[in-house]
């Protein structure tokens, strides 16, 4: 079986969008038979990266199935639009990272599924500058959190 | 393309190794076999007393293996069960899906109103502590972070447990008399528990003297919570009989992660901004009459705000440590709410 292709596409060419701004954009599934696909799933979510577990919070979730589509055909061409949110902000931190994206994931008859993902930048909060390690902290770098007989 | 059945899994980024498929239904065949364990298990106990009955098994305290068996069977039952249906749910079910029901979940208004989290900003945590405490001079009174105070009570338990097994085993090590090799053990393996004991009750009082010889330090806030960009107004009390090589507060964002290892959970925090917004050197505090001081401060533009996740966090804090003569430092952390700069007149609420 060929692999099924995915396209998606944002509407700002840039993909850095602010706090209340509307994203828009459109996918469609190339490369699979009509028949083939059970259900087709699109989200706008953030999750982390780094050091920690991840986390994830879904912003927009949208599960369609064929009764839902034109024809029953899940492959066409399909728009999402969503508001997106006030926080939390796109961070390039040391280890803590939150990321954007929109992903759409398909699911095929047997099991399968397969996803794509496009990631955007929400806000403009900039990577920290400098970290400081716990012994840095307090007016003087010197000695454990100790008392002097 | 993923092996269908490998041992032992790794993280590849974003992806795992192995079948996501066949590591469901491996799941699913672990809680259909334990819930068939138990279900079998039951019948079968049930149905030996039911064929002979003793009736002194049902009377507690006399047939306490009977009804302990009833217990771990049932418990399988349950675990196995739920685990199953659990299973069975997943399977197919995208972690989207899974993370949008839990989502819809919490937008229930009671599980909302407990979870303390902003409507109108996800992943902010609530500023309900800090601001349910009018401040004298400023309108918001910070609290302190309780973290200092869970470190003494769990130090001081450790204390009390480490020294009552050494009293107990000393006492031992007196009344047994050194004639044999296990005696002689027991006498050196007492020393390193003794030794421990003293230094963590020396630790403890050091600990305590700290919190307590410090008079209390108060800070107080314009306004809660906090923008980015904008600037706020401090006020910073210290009160004791104190003598003070240097005294600062600072403005400090801290990163914290959360993360698995083996068994372990670890938490790492990391430091990622910190500016001194007041600081004072070589000075006095006289029990009659604290130490006050009005300072402001500003959330540098383009900072992140605060986060808070199940495992990582982005915190911000008030700051305010010494250096005196009686004590080498003593830092005091008021944690703070830092909201995204925004134009769209949202409310906070």
């Amino acid at each position: 079986m060929i692999e099924p292709l995915i396209s998606l596409m944002l509407f700002e060419p840039g993909r850095v969008f602010r706090a209340g701004d509307e994203l828009n954009c459109e996918f469609q599934i190339d490369a699979v038979e009509k028949s083939e696909l059970t259900g087709v799933e699109a989200s706008v979510l953030w999750y982390t990266e780094g050091k920690g577990d991840e986390d994830r919070g879904i912003h927009y979730f949208e599960r369609r199935t064929p009764a839902d589509a034109v024809g029953q055909d899940l492959r066409q061409l399909h728009q999402i639009k969503t508001t997106l949110p006030n926080s939390p902000l796109t961070y390039d931190g040391y280890i803590v990272k939150i990321r954007w994206c929109v992903r759409v994931r398909a699911f095929f008859r047997r099991g399968k599924e397969v996803f794509f993902e496009r990631p955007f930048q929400l806000g403009d909060v900039l990577k920290p500058k400098s970290q400081f390690s716990k012994s840095d902290v307090g007016p003087e770098t010197e000695g454990p959190l100790d008392a002097e007989e | 393309m993923a092996r269908l059945f490998r041992l032992w899994g790794k993280k590849r980024g974003h992806r795992r190794t192995g079948s996501k498929l066949v590591g469901s239904l491996g799941e699913a065949v672990f809680f259909a076999v334990l819930l068939i364990l138990g279900v079998v298990s039951l019948t079968s106990l049930i149905t030996t007393y039911v064929l002979r009955p003793q009736p002194e098994v049902l009377v507690l305290g006399s047939g306490y293996g009977f009804w302990l068996l009833v217990l771990v069977f049932a418990s399988f039952i349950a675990i196995g069960a739920g685990g199953l249906i659990l299973s069975v749910f997943q399977v197919g079910t995208s972690e989207e899906r899974r993370s949008a029901l839990a989502r819809r979940a919490t937008s229930i208004e009671l599980i909302s109103e407990a979870l303390h989290e902003p409507k109108d900003f996800p992943a902010i945590p609530s500023d309900v502590n800090q601001t349910n405490s009018p401040g004298i001079q400023l309108k918001y009174r910070l609290p302190m972070s309780q973290m200092s105070v869970w470190t003494l009570i769990a130090m001081s338990i450790f204390c009390v447990l480490w020294a009552l097994i050494a009293v107990m085993l000393t006492v031992v090590v007196l009344k047994t008399p050194l004639t044999d090799l296990s005696s002689y053990a027991l006498a050196a393996f007492a020393i390193p528990v003794v030794a421990i004991a003293v230094w963590s009750m020396n630790h403890l009082r050091k600990q305590l003297r700290i919190q307590t010889g410090i008079g209390p330090t108060s800070v107080e806030i314009s306004e809660h919570p906090l923008t980015v960009s904008k600037e706020y107004e401090v006020f910073v009390s210290q009160a004791g009989r104190l003598y003070l090589n240097q005294f600062e507060v600072a403005l400090v964002c801290e990163e914290e992660a959360t993360y698995s290892q083996g068994t372990d959970v670890r938490t790492e925090q990391r430091i990622v901004f910190q500016e001194t917004i007041f600081l004072e050197k070589d000075f006095s505090i006289d029990p009659s009459i604290e130490f006050n001081h009005r300072c402001s401060l500003r959330i540098p533009d383009h900072m992140m705000h605060s986060f808070q996740g199940a495992n990582n966090g982005v915190s911000w804090h008030i700051r305010v440590s010494a250096r005196g003569q009686a004590w080498r430092r003593f830092d005091r952390q008021f944690p703070i709410v830092v909201y995204p700069q925004f134009d769209s007149g949202v409310s906070h609420d």
